[in-house]
Order: structure tokens, then C-alpha cells, then sequence
């Protein structure tokens, strides 16, 4: 008998893959490898004693998000000549769309604006999720908006839930699992765009764009839920699938979070705000804050802290607005476990 | 528009057999496809992927999700129904009914991790039931096909198909419906969703006094069918409300819509097997028995 934290190392999904390459998995991790190791100037830079992160205000579904994002990038370091002509991965929040929950998922609009910036810069743009509760990905592109959204851009979206996999060791080290059977299409992207809601979670806290990846993982090899990752420990899971992944910015929904009994249940939060950055790590902490959380103790944050980005607020640089300025504490549920983790100080003012 | 007459000849002429239009063969669209293509009498093409099922069954009897991927082994289950249902039909071959008794061997030995209860989560974490990996906690929806594995391969007394029943029975939302499997946690009743209400539905036996939360989901389905525009969704739904005799009269309607959708976007093998057995209503052959007709 197991509890939730327990963790078991003999998966059978890992168990007998990880010494059982084929051809084709080879090839494409070893590929990936390649790929990512030509890449990695372009985004990871966490040996940097600082990274910028970048919040808009005022900001509407109906608004200038296209020119926001553009911003938001721009003035963290995103260099877009360095996409011109590569593959870019835009990965949404879409856990278990319906629509009388708008707020539960990203927002067809932000992810839409982002499509045309990347596709502006000349890159070739695929939207991609693997919902984590729901095995009919069709019902969740409905039920989130996201259908019709896509279809009107012209932005092709691939199912990460069920299709082709490779295997990919796990850089980060912290769960058991020896790696990750990660899609195809995610290896094989040259950016990952991680595109959140920002919200509770009502077991790490908060979620933003590094949780948010728990989306790549394939539901045909892990579940659904994606229940060999909650074995091996939620946080550390979460550190090490952003640790294995070479490129990755985030472009945070924020203009309606979710408080309360989130990712699924909490009530809609009016925030108004995107928050843009080149490293995930830096990103999350500056949006932890401005939702009322100490960063520091986010269990992922901080296995993530130095690692892959700061978390230290003194380590961000803050571009746009500063997150004190549109920072509102957000409701958590009555559980001592998440008690812990607000920063009083900051709830107080 | 006749849907079983255009799903059935685009998955006799299907090259590969997977859940999008162009991707590779996968073990539950193979199986799916073989369960609509006996049931449409088209048995020699049936047959080619009753065998495919066989080539890909490992020693222990498992089947993987794909022929690259040789675990987990959840769809193991819609094998075992596709060999049972060959039984009584023109493809009925000893090397399908052996294959099947070594895949429930394998089914019965497997049960999801058991969790100490906390009080987070609404859930009895004690019933063995199936997980989607091994090593992992059971959850609602291979739980569900492993019961209608067992159920179409004649072990309707086995322990294990009552603890399949007693599970799902235990996942369904006291409000109605049923979703990946948790219904309560810290608190607050979680939200339903087609596809499993409909598959758990499927795969249950039949009760003499049907519980509250059986009238429920089946009125959650009711409620939610004619707005749900997903194929895959749609079917289950409607499979669901066909094994407890309550298809809803415009069922056939919405799969004209649905298949249309999805020759259109994306006629994928999985998606068309599922239109094709879900057209057939109360004579869908993934019904076990009728069930006792439930009073509204």
C-alpha cells in the first residue's frame, strides 16, 4: 500500500523501455540531443546570476495581446532572428476544458496572439497539449474554445496524448524516473512556448508555465491522469521534465487567473495581466508573488532555484510593470499545507 | 447520410489503424477496428487485425499501446473482447482463443496500487481496480474496459469483475456521471465528462435496483449527449445509454453530424470504428446483455 508521495521506481512504462531502444526512438532522442545542444544559447542561460522577467497590465482578451507578447519577449532577450524558419510549440493549459469554466484554461485568444508573433518572425507554429484529464482531446478543443480559435488562425494542433514518442533521459535527476517518453513533436520543436493559466493548485500551491509542461508528457504511456508522475513525486516530476526540455519561454495568462480550489474547481480571478519571459524559473516566481505566494517555498521553485533560473527576487529583472503594482493576493483553500506557503508580509500590504 | 456504410468501407480500405488518420497502427484502434468489422460481417478484413493483435501479444500475455511501445498494457483489455466476440463468427480460430485466455491470465494478475485513505479525496482507494500503468492507482476508465473484458470473456462471477463493478460503481459523482475516476477531493465534487460516463456505463452489469448515482449518470448522459459535438464522446455516451435501454431518439442524427466532422478533419480508424459501433445502437456487439430497464 502506497500513499501519494510514495515513489516507486519499477513503472512498468519505464522499467522495460529504458533499456529496449529501437531505431526509431534512437533516433530521435539522439536527434533532440543534437538540436537541443545547437539551441541552447538561445534560451537557457541559468548559469546567469540574473533574468529578466516581463509583466503588461490593463491587459483584455479583446485587446493588443499580439504586441504584448512581441513586447513581453523582446524586452526579456528573445532574439527572433535565431527562429526564423524553426519549429515552435505552442503548449496551452488545457487539463479538463468545459466551458462553463473559462478560467480553468488558457484563453484561445493569448495562445492565437502568440501563434501571430511567432509566425511573424518566420517560424513554423504548431499548438500542442496533451490534456491530463480528459482522454477525448477533440471534447477538450471544443469545450475550451480552442476548436474554432485555431481553425479561424490556420494554426495546425497536434494531439501530444496519442501520438509518436521518443525517449529522453531525465536531466534534472530528482524523481526515480530514469526519463521521459516525451512526443515526438516536442522533441523535436526548436521552442516550447509554455502558455499557462495562472491559478491555485491545490497541491503545489500555484501553477504557471513550468507545471504547465506536466501537458507534454503522452496520456497513452503515463495515464490519465498522468498518475506516474504524482508516484514519482509532483514537484520533482515537474523539475525534471523542465530540466530535460532544451528550449522553453513562457507567456502567462493572467488576465483571468483562478483562486480558490484550483487547477480545477477555484472561481475566476481578474488579474488583467500577461507576464513574458525567456526563463520559466524567473517567470513562475514573479508570478507566484504577484498572486499573494512566497515563491521560495513552492517545492519546485525550489529544487528549480539556481538550477534553472532564479527564484530570488533581487535575481529578476523586472521589465514592463513592476509585479507590486498589479500584485492581488489570491484565495487558497483552508489547508494548513498551502497556509505555508503565502508570504504574509506581502498579503498584509 | 449512412454511417455505418461509410465508416465500415473507409476501415476495410484502412492501411493503418490508429487514432489519427495518419499515424501508425495502435493496439485499442486495431482491436475497435476488428470489434465494428465483425460486427459488419466483413471477416476476412477482420481477421488480418485479430491477428495483428496476436503477433503483438507478449509472453505474458500483455499487449502494449502500439507495436513500439510494448507497455503499459491497458488496452490488453479491448483485445480480450475483440477475441471473444470472434468466437461465434466465421473468424473464430484456437489461435484467437488461446491468445485470449493467456490476455485475461495477464488481466487478472494485474490491479492498481491501493492508497491509504486521507480524507482528501472522496474515492474508496481500497478497491483494486485497473491502472493505466502498472505500478500506479486504479482509475475509472481501464478499469471500465478490463470489466467489459471480463465480462465478454465469460467471467461475469470472477472476483475480479465484481471488484471492477464495485470501483466504478464507487467513482460515480453523487450528482451525476463519472470522470477519470476521482469524485471528491479536499472537499468539493468534481466535474463529469462524457466519455468515461459512457464507457463505465458500457461496461457495467446489470442491477436489479439500480442506485441513485446509476439514475444519475444515465441522466447526465441525457442531459449532456445532445450538446457534445466530439466523436469519440458522442459514441461512449451513447453506448452507454444503449447498454442500460435508453438511447436517446436522435441518436442516429448526431452521428450523422459527428461522422461528417470527422471524415472531414480527421477520418481517423479509432474514430470511425467508434461511429460504426455506436450506429449500431442496442445491437452494438460491446453490449454484454441487456440490462434491466431502468425506470426514469
Amino acid at each position: 500500500m502506497k500513499n501519494w508521495t510514495s515513489q516507486l521506481p519499477n513503472y512498468d512504462t519505464e522499467s522495460r523501455r529504458v533499456h529496449s531502444f529501437d531505431r526509431r526512438t534512437l533516433l530521435v532522442a539522439t536527434g533532440a540531443a543534437v538540436a537541443g545542444l545547437a539551441t541552447l544559447p538561445l534560451i537557457r542561460r541559468a548559469n546567469r546570476l540574473t533574468e529578466p522577467a516581463f509583466v503588461a497590465r490593463n491587459q483584455r482578451y479583446d485587446g493588443q495581446l499580439e504586441q504584448t507578447i512581441h513586447d513581453g519577449l523582446i524586452a526579456t532577450g528573445f532574439d527572433p532572428a535565431r527562429i526564423k524558419g524553426k519549429s515552435v510549440l505552442l503548449k496551452p493549459n488545457l487539463v479538463e476544458p468545459t466551458r462553463k469554466c473559462p478560467q480553468m484554461t488558457t484563453h484561445p485568444a493569448v495562445v492565437v496572439a502568440a501563434g501571430e508573433v511567432f509566425r511573424r518572425w518566420g517560424a513554423n507554429v504548431i499548438v500542442g497539449e496533451g490534456p491530463g484529464h480528459m482522454r477525448d482531446t477533440e471534447m477538450a478543443l471544443i469545450e475550451s474554445g480552442m476548436d474554432e480559435a485555431l481553425r479561424d488562425a490556420q494554426l495546425p494542433f497536434v494531439d501530444l496524448n496519442y501520438g509518436e514518442v521518443g525517449w529522453v533521459a531525465n536531466a534534472g535527476g530528482t524523481s526515480p524516473l530514469p526519463g521521459f517518453h516525451f512526443p515526438k513533436h516536442v522533441i523535436e520543436a526548436d521552442l516550447i512556448v509554455s502558455m499557462p493559466k495562472m491559478k491555485t493548485h491545490h497541491w503545489v500551491g500555484y501553477t504557471a508555465s513550468m507545471k504547465n509542461l506536466y501537458g507534454v508528457i503522452p496520456g497513452i504511456k503515463y495515464g490519465w491522469p498522468k498518475n506516474v508522475l504524482h508516484y514519482a513525486g509532483i514537484p520533482q516530476s515537474i523539475y525534471d521534465i523542465n530540466a530535460s526540455l532544451p528550449n522553453t519561454v513562457a507567456v502567462v495568462d493572467g488576465i483571468v487567473g483562478m483562486e480558490g480550489d484550483g487547477p480545477i474547481l477555484g472561481s475566476a480571478k481578474s488579474m488583467g495581466v500577461i507576464v513574458v519571459g525567456t526563463n520559466p524559473t524567473a517567470v513562475d516566481a514573479t508570478v507566484g508573488r504577484m498572486m499573494g505566494f512566497d515563491p521560495a517555498r513552492i517545492e519546485y521553485l525550489s529544487l528549480a532555484a539556481n538550477r534553472l533560473g532564479p527564484v530570488d527576487a533581487d535575481c529578476i529583472e523586472q521589465r514592463g510593470e513592476r509585479w507590486e503594482s498589479v500584485a492581488q493576493p489570491f484565495e487558497v483553500i483552508d489547508d494548513p499545507r498551502l497556509q505555508l506557503l503565502l508570504d504574509a508580509d506581502l498579503r498584509a500590504t | 447520410m449512412d454511417v455505418a456504410k461509410e465508416t465500415i468501407a473507409r476501415l476495410e480500405s484502412a492501411e493503418t489503424f490508429g487514432y489519427h488518420a495518419d499515424s501508425p497502427s495502435a493496439t485499442e484502434p486495431v482491436a475497435l477496428s476488428a470489434i465494428a468489422l465483425i460486427s459488419a460481417d466483413r471477416h476476412a478484413r477482420a481477421a488480418t487485425l485479430l491477428h495483428w493483435l496476436v503477433e503483438h501479444q507478449a509472453e505474458d500475455g500483455s499487449l502494449g499501446v502500439n507495436a513500439e511501445q510494448t507497455t503499459p498494457c491497458w488496452p490488453t483489455s479491448w483485445a480480450i473482447v475483440a477475441w471473444a466476440l470472434a468466437r461465434s463468427t466465421p473468424v473464430a480460430d484456437l489461435k484467437f482463443a488461446k491468445a485470449g485466455q493467456r490476455a485475461v491470465n495477464w488481466l487478472t494478475s494485474v490491479q492498481g496500487e491501493l492508497i491509504e485513505r486521507t480524507g482528501a479525496t472522496g474515492h474508496d482507494t481500497m478497491i483494486p481496480g485497473w491502472p493505466w500503468v502498472r505500478g500506479t492507482h486504479a482509475w475509472a476508465e481501464p478499469t471500465a474496459i478490463a470489466l467489459l473484458a471480463l465480462r465478454h470473456a465469460g467471467l461475469e462471477d470472477h472476483p475480479r469483475t465484481r471488484q471492477a463493478a464495485a470501483l466504478l460503481r464507487d467513482r460515480l459523482l453523487p450528482n451525476g456521471g463519472m470522470n477519470y475516476g476521482n469524485t471528491i477531493v479536499f472537499g468539493q465534487e468534481l466535474r463529469p465528462h462524457v466519455q468515461p460516463t459512457g464507457l463505465c456505463m458500457l461496461a457495467l452489469p446489470a442491477e436489479s435496483l439500480p442506485n441513485d448515482r446509476i439514475h444519475k449518470a444515465l441522466a447526465y448522459l441525457a442531459k449532456r449527449l445532445p450538446q457534445t459535438q466530439a466523436t469519440a464522446s458522442l459514441c461512449y455516451g451513447l453506448l452507454g445509454t444503449a447498454a442500460w435501454n435508453r438511447l436517446p431518439n436522435d441518436s442516429q442524427s448526431w452521428l450523422e453530424v459527428a461522422c461528417r466532422r470527422t471524415l472531414d478533419r480527421d477520418p481517423a480508424p479509432y474514430k470511425l470504428a467508434l461511429l460504426s459501433l455506436a450506429g449500431r445502437g442496442t445491437a452494438c456487439p460491446l453490449l454484454v446483455a441487456s440490462r434491466t430497464m431502468v425506470t426514469p
